[in-house]
């Protein structure tokens, strides 16, 4: 497929993601790890992908991670109190293949039917059943998912039930957490962003053995009816992936109590936020940031 | 017997050793249990390797062998083994004590240990490379996926990376014995050097105090395994004159002692995180003369914590991109980052399975029985037999010998701690092992009633060499309290050194102390100076000085209301020196009880300042400055400076309730205090290479002495003489600071007449001749100052230099009549002005020194880690 033209059954996609920080003492010097080039996978391609930083650093590596994400390191060396991350990338998305998540394995017995075409055990999925430190297991967060597995219920049926309960029952706000609230207190409150309901949705599933992912990406969004889209407007957003033997990985969005079709873009994903944030950073000085991110996701052709 | 030591100057006087009747042999008393006892075999007689060392001790007298436990007492203190560095120095408990008794081997049960520990060691590596590599252990179920991904301990970042001579130098198993005398093996350490260090510092202490039974018994000596390792270590770097750092956590970690006593003894930077940079790949260290590569550095720190950048973002332990620069140096770290996933205790259970598909060999030592509760069968059957096992975490952080968490014990909790036991392993059981408990083997240790059998458990440490690993022929045993865990849980951290008792006789003695320093190969060069290294020299050298002066200013003050021992004279200026010390940095000023006579005054003054915590200038504050800080340089101290030094903490003489209560007693004191202070700054300067470490130890001396002299003579000649002593006795104030200032023998035998102020004053301000006059304070400074690295070279002075050197001028353009002239008031105000302007400049001098040198440790901003969020 060129870079000229969409396939059929495939949605393109321009997004443009540009993250301001602003320091509010100088930072002398800075590292950071980048997440920010979409993945390319079987049912998504990247046309094109740039990342321009200001000021600009004195190296910049590229690096696959262990998921198999692409990542950037790059060191800046400039003293600097404002640091500019514009990410531009264009991505076709196909549909997922329907399925039916009734008809999958009984969530007891997935870890045991994780395997590799020649009968060994795969790794690779078995990894993320298992805690990571955002999403730590407890006697709550089981309860919580138990509530949508009971005995025998297919995997994903159950993903499905959680996802819906979670959109249903939970309500967004941004204002009721921030980066450190754990997963405890969003369960709680029952609030929080997208970035705290998938958390909380996958320590809940590997708490039953249910191998589940953080996926990092971006949305479409739609402006109410008769209004202009407004520049910027939109986000880096945050959602999950459950494995089932019948099916691989699927993607549940509690955040809007859905499956994602074509308008989920995945950029990276990881056991937790940590493992993929788009932009993390250490820094010599900085003292308080601001941060400010403008993204736009517009569909073309 | 739990044995405790006091940390008190009378050794005699210990609890553990109280005075009884000596039995007749020191076996007379030794019970073997049910237990395999190394000492007596089961049909009752003494294994024969152990005569050497009992007919050694019973030679000597039940006194002489207390001797030598006192003897082995001062020196585990002395040598700081002992110390949490930020303890508080009141507390009486030592936590560390060196049996008397060593722990022995025949080389033939010492063959099989070492056979038993190499091959685990290649296993371990072995399994390493297959989790970083291709995890065809973890496809074949050989190792559970989730046991490995529940570690914290295994590295995602680190996947793929190949360090070509193996992940592992560093290696250390515990060992016990089961009842019918086989081994087993209680945890395994592959992420530090795992108390290396104090095996070390016992072996030392040891021989030091017991080393004619060492020699008798034919053991076999520690030096050359170390000069193995040295060897190994700069064959892996493979170029000229390598750099190696030793990254340690810092003095607040639990293990520093043995990070620092290693670093010593092979010779390597001692470094921490800050002190590191990475650029371009290559690791820098940060020095006074800018960065200097570093071709390998020996992690004593948790990989994890390593790199904020791509491991934990919490961890700030190692340099910010660590792992990239190992990316592209692979051996540049060791062990390699990563390794202490192989520690998980879950994986004791299958290694002997890994051990025979790997090695193709049978597991010589297999572990004690744990069972991974990550397995939901092996839970439910443990929750069922829950009592017969202590539940321990899978992984655990410390290393340090005796600090191992102790294990949960289900039969010795309630009802409701049971349920939420069994709770915790339903919910984090992947991070969870049951070991079975069972008895633990016994070795003798020497009590007050001769040898007792305690249980035991054994460190053995090993490191790679080309082809393989070798096994240090000792190690490092405790007395571990077999009802807590299986583990080396010992908070009395009572240990034993170990000897393996060789077939033929030793080689001569070589100790690495001083090749370390003399062969060629590995060394530090005179630049390579961290600047935090160089912060904390200065400091020492700052405190040393305070120590010496107040002692001084005490002495002369006490000296002066002494039982008819002097003329009772210008007690009015003793109280000044005193009031000048303790209100000194901004004290509240020292409140005067108003009803004593002038004597009782100063004796109160005199208490105050050697017992008072909160005045900057007391005694307990300056005296614990200098342990800390030479704690903290101790690896660039000869080890006589540091003993020297240490011996003033460790005894409690200075603490107020240990006080003597007569002026005589506290004179005897203070003399011994200025002994050490002496005794130390004789050693440095004897001893110390004359390079900038030597310098900035030397400037914080003289900076003190020049701010302390010169603040006296300001207090001293401020007031018009009638408002202090009555106008005849300016000779008392003369008298009083040539003496203060150690100058009076040099003036008598200069002028031979009664003191005249033009003369003092040229002797202690004017005259670079003479050591303790501020002029020769400010000229030494300068010097040092001129031969430091300059970074703006050819652009004239550095402030630093304008400073001290303006300093300097304004004392040598001082004329001494001028100086002496008084005013229609009584008043000397060209030398209250000049003195005034010393005051002033000399903390301006030493600020401007830490900018310049010191302030990529103290000034420059933190690394922090950003964090933002996912918000849609």
């Amino acid at each position: 497929m060129g870079s000229g033209e969409v396939a059929a059954g495939v949605m393109r996609f321009e997004v443009s993601h540009r993250t301001t920080y602003s320091y509010r003492l100088p930072v002398a010097q800075s590292y950071h790890l980048v997440h920010l080039q979409p993945r390319a996978f079987a049912r998504q391609a990247v046309v094109h992908h740039s990342l321009l930083i200001d000021p600009a650093p004195v190296i910049s590596t590229s690096i696959v991670d262990y998921f198999g994400n692409a990542a950037t390191l790059l060191r800046i060396e400039d003293e600097h109190s404002e640091l500019v991350v514009h990410s531009r990338s264009t991505i076709d998305v196909a549909a997922p293949a329907a399925i039916d998540p009734a008809a999958t394995t009984p969530w007891e017995d997935v870890t045991s039917r994780a395997h590799l075409p020649d009968g060994g055990l795969d790794a690779g999925v078995l990894q993320f059943a298992c805690t990571s430190r955002l999403t730590p297991a407890s006697r709550d967060v089981r309860a919580f998912a138990r509530e949508s597995f009971p005995a025998r219920r297919p995997v994903l049926d159950g993903a499905m039930h959680m996802t819906r309960r979670m959109f249903e029952t939970f309500k967004f706000d941004s204002t009721a957490t921030d980066v450190s609230t754990p997963i405890a207190r969003v369960l709680e409150i029952r609030r929080g962003v997208c970035q705290d309901f998938a958390h909380l949705a996958i320590a809940a599933l590997r708490t039953l053995g249910v191998p589940a992912r953080y996926v990092s990406g971006y949305l479409l969004t739609r402006p109410p009816p008769g209004q202009v889209k407004l520049k910027g407007a939109d986000a880096s957003h945050a959602w999950l992936s459950v494995w089932a033997p019948e099916t691989g990985w699927v993607d549940f969005d509690p955040t809007n109590g859905i499956m994602p079709t074509m308008e989920h873009i995945t950029v990276a994903y990881g056991r937790d936020y940590e493992d993929i944030s788009p932009i993390s950073g250490v820094l010599l000085g900085g003292g308080d940031q601001r941060m400010s991110i403008a993204v736009d996701v517009e569909p073309v052709g | 017997m739990k044995v405790r030591v006091e940390r008190g100057e009378n050794n005699n006087s210990m609890p553990a050793i109280a005075p009884q009747a000596p039995p007749a042999s020191i076996t007379a008393r030794y019970a073997r249990t049910s237990a395999y006892d190394e000492l007596i075999s089961p049909d009752g007689s003494i294994a024969p390797h152990w005569q050497p060392i009992l007919s050694g001790l019973e030679a000597l007298t039940h006194e002489q062998r207390l001797e030598r436990i006192n003897r082995i007492n001062t020196r585990v203190r002395e040598t700081g083994i002992a110390h949490d560095l930020f303890a508080d120095p009141s507390r009486n408990v030592q936590p560390w004590h060196l049996d008397l008794m060593p722990l022995v081997f025949t080389s033939a049960t010492w063959a099989g240990i070492e056979k038993a520990v190499v091959q685990r060691a290649r296993l371990l590596e072995a399994v390493l490379g297959d989790l970083y590599g291709p995890q065809r252990l973890m496809q074949r179920g050989l190792i559970p996926p989730q046991l490995v991904f529940s570690d914290p301990a295994f590295l995602r970042a680190c996947h793929g990376i190949e360090p070509p001579g193996g992940r592992i130098q560093f290696i250390a198993v515990d060992l016990t014995r089961s009842n019918d005398g086989s081994w087993r093996v209680v945890d395994t350490h592959v992420e530090t050097p795992a108390g290396i260090g104090y095996a070390l510092a016992n072996r030392t202490v040891l021989t030091h105090v017991s080393g004619d039974i060492f020699a008798a018994s034919k053991a076999v000596r520690l030096a050359p395994y170390f000069q193995q390792m040295q060897d190994q270590l700069a064959q892996r770097i493979n170029r000229p004159d390598p750099s190696i750092a030793l990254l340690t956590p810092g003095p607040r970690h639990n293990d520093f002692f043995s990070h620092a006593y290693l670093a010593r003894y092979l010779g390597f930077l001692l470094v921490e995180g800050d002190d590191l940079r990475v650029e371009s790949g290559r690791v820098y260290l940060k020095t006074l003369d800018g960065l200097q590569p570093i071709d390998l550095v020996v992690r004593c720190v948790a990989g994890a914590l390593s790199d904020a950048l791509e491991l934990d973002p919490s961890g700030f332990l190692g340099p910010v991109g660590l792992v990239q620069a190992v990316r592209q140096q692979p051996s540049l770290v060791l062990n390699a980052l990563g390794t202490a996933i192989a520690e998980n205790r879950g994986l004791g259970s299958m290694l002997p399975q890994l051990s025979n598909e790997l090695l193709g060999e049978d597991l010589l030592v297999p572990d004690v029985t744990k069972r991974w509760l990550g397995d939901p069968a092996v839970r439910s059957s443990v929750i069922q037999n829950i009592e017969r096992y202590f539940i321990r975490r899978a992984y655990e952080q410390t290393a340090r010998p005796g600090r191992a968490a102790p294990g949960r014990d289900a039969s010795q909790m309630t009802a409701a701690e049971r349920a939420a036991l069994v709770e915790d392993i339903e919910i984090n059981g992947a991070a969870l092992v049951a070991e079975e408990k069972t008895t633990l083997g016994t070795t003798p240790s020497y009590g007050p009633n001769g040898l007792e059998a305690k249980p035991f458990a054994l460190r053995v440490f090993a490191t790679a060499v080309s082809g393989g690993f070798v096994v240090m022929p000792g190690g490092l045993a405790m007395t571990v309290d077999a009802g807590a865990s299986m583990a080396l849980t010992a908070p009395d951290g009572a240990s034993r050194d170990v000897w393996v008792i060789s077939d033929h006789a030793q080689p001569a003695f070589k100790s690495l102390w001083r090749p370390a320093i003399e062969a060629a190969q590995i060394q530090r060069g005179p630049r390579e100076m961290p600047s935090r290294a160089a912060d904390n020299l200065f400091w020492l050298g700052r405190y040393i000085e305070r120590a010496d002066w107040t002692f001084r200013v005490l002495r002369n003050c006490l000296s002066r209301i002494e039982e008819d021992s002097g003329p009772r004279q210008n007690l009015q200026l003793a109280r000044m020196a005193l009031l000048t010390l303790l209100d000194r940095d901004n004290a509240t000023p020292v409140a005067v009880p108003p009803d004593l006579d002038e004597p009782r005054v100063i004796a109160h003054l005199a208490r105050m300042l050697m017992t008072s915590t909160d005045r900057v200038y007391g005694l307990p504050q300056t005296l614990s400055h200098i342990h800390r800080v030479a704690s903290l340089t101790r690896d660039r101290l000869s080890l006589e400076a540091w003993r020297t030094l240490n011996s003033f903490y460790v005894g409690r003489r200075w603490q107020p309730d240990a006080l003597p209560r007569s002026i005589g007693e506290e004179l005897d004191l203070i003399d011994a205090g200025l002994g050490v202070v002496a005794a130390f700054n004789g050693l440095t300067h004897e001893n110390m290479t004359r390079n900038f470490g030597w310098s900035f130890l030397d400037m914080g001396r003289r900076t003190s002495r020049a701010l302390n002299l010169s603040q006296l003579l300001l207090s001293a000649f401020r007031l018009a003489p009638s408002t202090v002593v009555g106008p005849e006795d300016d000779t008392g104030r003369m008298l009083f600071v040539l003496e203060l200032a150690d100058s009076f023998i040099t003036y008598r035998s200069r002028y031979r007449v009664n003191p005249t102020l033009a003369l003092v004053l040229d002797l202690l301000i004017v005259d670079e001749t003479n050591p303790r006059s501020l002029a020769f304070q400010l000229a030494a400074l300068s010097n040092h100052i001129d031969t430091l690295p300059q970074t703006g070279k050819g652009r004239g002075r550095t402030e630093v230099q304008r400073t001290a050197l303006a300093m300097l001028t304004d004392l040598r353009l001082a004329d001494v009549l001028t100086l002496a002239e008084q005013g229609p008031d009584g008043q000397r105000p060209a030398l209250v002005s000049l003195l005034s302007r010393q005051v002033e400049r000399i903390p301006q001098l030493s600020d401007a020194l830490t900018r310049r040198y010191f302030s990529v440790v103290e000034k420059e901003p933190r690394w922090v880690r950003a964090r933002s969020r996912q918000e849609s």
